[in-house]
């Protein structure tokens, strides 16, 4: 095992929490949003998190070694939102169906803006451990001087 | 000879320093895992016992990982507590740091020895 395939599991959570605020803030600026290539108003995604065995070339030997630890995680799967449309009555809207209801997505900004938050602290949970491994591998190197 | 500059020997300072960065090592990667899931569904604390791993990185052993009883789970299964793992952060580049020194102290001894006592 080395200190390096420890920086892969930091980066491997910053990977996927960035995923994940990107996704944020697309539901974010998709709020309004009535037409989109599928047809009918955007549907919100979020991210699947899933735990991964190491990605480092050594994986089977640390593996074994670490006793089928975890490693880092994955972005397994981006769902999008199965929910019906919010109906809003608004019959000047170009998209109104003939009894004045506009589909709009069922996006809710506040419930974004926490998940959003979340996805930021968790960045930042990633970087700390990312470079406090780093000023071990530091201290490492020193031993040499 | 020294019994600290003895670098060869299974018991000798160095070794046991060796072994015991090894381990802050492991458990690192296991903080360093747990931080990376703290918002995955379902994924249960890692750590590992310290006092008895250490004993059995001495023996010879490979560092065997357990799952943290007694922590708070959440609605998706989770139960990583980021403060814990924080704490185990700064703990372990604590652990890390005095491990390092020590292991410089042991070296400029043996180059002193080399140098055969001129310094520098």
């Amino acid at each position: 095992m080395s200190l390096f395939s420890t920086l892969s599991v930091s980066a491997s959570g910053m990977a996927a929490q960035r995923t994940r605020a990107e996704l944020l803030t697309e539901n974010l600026a998709n709020a309004e949003t009535t037409r989109t290539p599928e047809g009918g108003p955007y549907r919100r995604k979020d991210v699947v998190f899933q735990s991964q065995g190491d990605s480092s070339p050594f994986s089977s030997v640390l593996e074994s070694a670490m006793n089928g630890t975890p490693g880092g995680v994955t972005v397994s799967d981006i769902i999008t939102d199965q929910r019906d449309p919010e109906r809003h009555y608004d019959p000047g809207h170009p998209d109104a169906g003939p009894d004045g209801f506009v589909a709009m997505p069922r996006i809710n900004p506040a419930e974004e803006m926490v998940n959003l938050m979340g996805a930021s602290r968790g960045y930042q949970a990633n970087v700390a451990s990312m470079s406090a491994v780093k000023d071990m591998i530091q201290r490492s190197i020193d031993l040499l001087r | 000879m020294p019994v600290g500059l003895n670098l060869d020997s299974g018991t000798s300072i160095t070794n046991s320093l060796e072994r015991y960065m090894d381990l802050v090592d492991a458990r690192q990667k296991l903080v360093t895992s747990n931080i990376a899931n703290a918002d995955t569904p379902g994924y249960k604390t890692r750590d590992l016992d310290f006092k008895s791993q250490f004993q059995n990185l001495l023996d010879g052993g490979q560092p065997q990982a357990i799952e943290v009883s007694g922590l708070k789970t959440n609605n998706d299964g989770n139960n990583v507590n980021l403060d814990r793992e924080a704490q185990l952060l700064s703990e372990n580049a604590l652990r890390f740091n005095v491990a390092s020194q020590l292991m410089h102290g042991q070296i400029s001894m043996l180059k002193l020895a080399i140098d055969g006592g001129q310094g520098g």
